[in-house]
């Protein structure tokens, strides 16, 4: 429900009817627009031969309450996975994270060497500059969509 | 003074000068910025055959006249290996001096021989680096070598299901003096600028 208004009053605002947006949001509970704010979102290319991509994000929640991260998918990638580098008896290795969660007014970074999307098997060659869009299933049932550039 | 005296006082002079050079040459620590330097320390290598991204075989004799910098991880590894051949891109990059990184050849090692073939490796270094080397072996040949320079590594959930499993590996750096021998070791995370600076002190103290 709240993603089909969602989209909804998205659409009434991209087609210049603010009226109808304002109308529309008022079906929304009052914290239903809570979105993170994310930068810096990048895909670290390698050649087509490997089929991972590590994606990293800057990620910051504004909302007065903590926002989860349940899942991530893309159209781009077969899969997309939350995982962790970690080092365990002196060695590197990868564990899934479940959900990320960041508190009211926090941000985290998913960046090189630690918290990691796990892209994997790309539908089709990435190469850098392309913008690649994910979709961020976050806990309250609602969804974030962005891009991701894919950098050298 | 005497001629004979004169000619004493040479000779020690000379040699106290030969000691000298040979102390400062081979003796004197390399301090090291962003790594260990084993100095008397260092220990040759075991015999081994690996084979390089040209399906070429690399082994311990491939090594002697050169600077190496060994690197173990697998392809199919989407952060730590990446990061870590960039950072050794950078770090080439960052070398000013030719005849330093001329003299530095850098090998990336999978410890995943049954997806990283040579074509894939090949392919795989020259993304970062075209002077970049690939190699690997099958774990039995592989393992001796690891062994010796203390670099673990374990392939996880591997099912015949799926390609997908997860390797785990050392993330250190190791280096590899002109005599084939186990000189030093750089700990993750590699900053490229420090490992630059280490490695031009490093060839420079120790000309090929």
């Amino acid at each position: 429900m709240n993603i089909a208004v969602k989209e909804a009053v998205r659409t009434a605002v991209k087609t210049g009817m603010p009226r109808l947006a304002l109308l529309l949001a008022l079906l929304l509970p009052f914290n239903a627009f809570a979105e993170l704010d994310i930068t810096q979102a990048r895909i670290k290319n390698l050649p087509p031969s490997v089929p991972v991509r590590a994606g990293y994000l800057s990620i910051h929640n504004p909302a007065q309450f903590s926002v989860s991260i349940v899942s991530i998918r893309s159209e781009a990638f077969a899969s997309v996975e939350i995982h962790r580098s970690v080092m365990k008896d002196g060695m590197m290795s990868m564990e899934p994270v479940d959900r990320l969660t960041i508190e009211p007014g926090a941000s985290l970074q998913l960046a090189p060497g630690g918290l990691h999307l796990m892209m994997m098997h790309p539908v089709e060659a990435t190469r850098p500059g392309d913008d690649l869009e994910i979709i961020l299933q976050l806990g309250d049932g609602s969804e974030q969509r962005l891009m991701m550039k894919v950098i050298k | 003074m005497n001629r004979s005296s004169i000619v004493i006082v040479a000779l020690i002079a000379l040699i106290g000068g030969f000691g000298l050079s040979w102390y400062a040459h081979d003796s004197k620590p390399v301090e090291l910025e962003s790594g260990l330097w084993f100095g008397e320390q260092a220990r040759a290598l075991p015999e081994f055959e690996l084979i390089d991204h040209n399906g070429q075989p690399l082994t311990r004799n491939s090594m002697m006249g050169q600077w190496s910098l060994l690197f173990f991880g697998f392809t199919h590894c989407p952060d730590i290996c990446p990061i870590s051949l960039q950072a050794l891109a950078d770090m080439h990059k960052a070398i000013d001096d030719a005849d330093v990184s001329d003299a530095v050849q850098i090998y990336f090692v999978s410890v995943d021989p049954e997806r990283d073939t040579p074509e894939v490796l090949a392919e795989y270094v020259h993304y970062f680096n075209p002077t970049f080397s690939g190699a690997t072996a099958p774990l039995e040949a592989l393992t001796p070598l690891t062994r010796s320079l203390g670099i673990a590594h374990a392939i996880r959930n591997k099912t015949e299901a799926s390609s997908d499993y997860d390797v785990e590996h050392s993330a250190a750096i190791v280096l590899i003096n002109p005599q084939a021998e186990y000189a030093g070791l750089f700990g993750a995370p590699h900053d490229p600028l420090a490992m630059a600076r280490d490695m031009t002190r490093i060839v420079e103290r120790h000309p090929l």
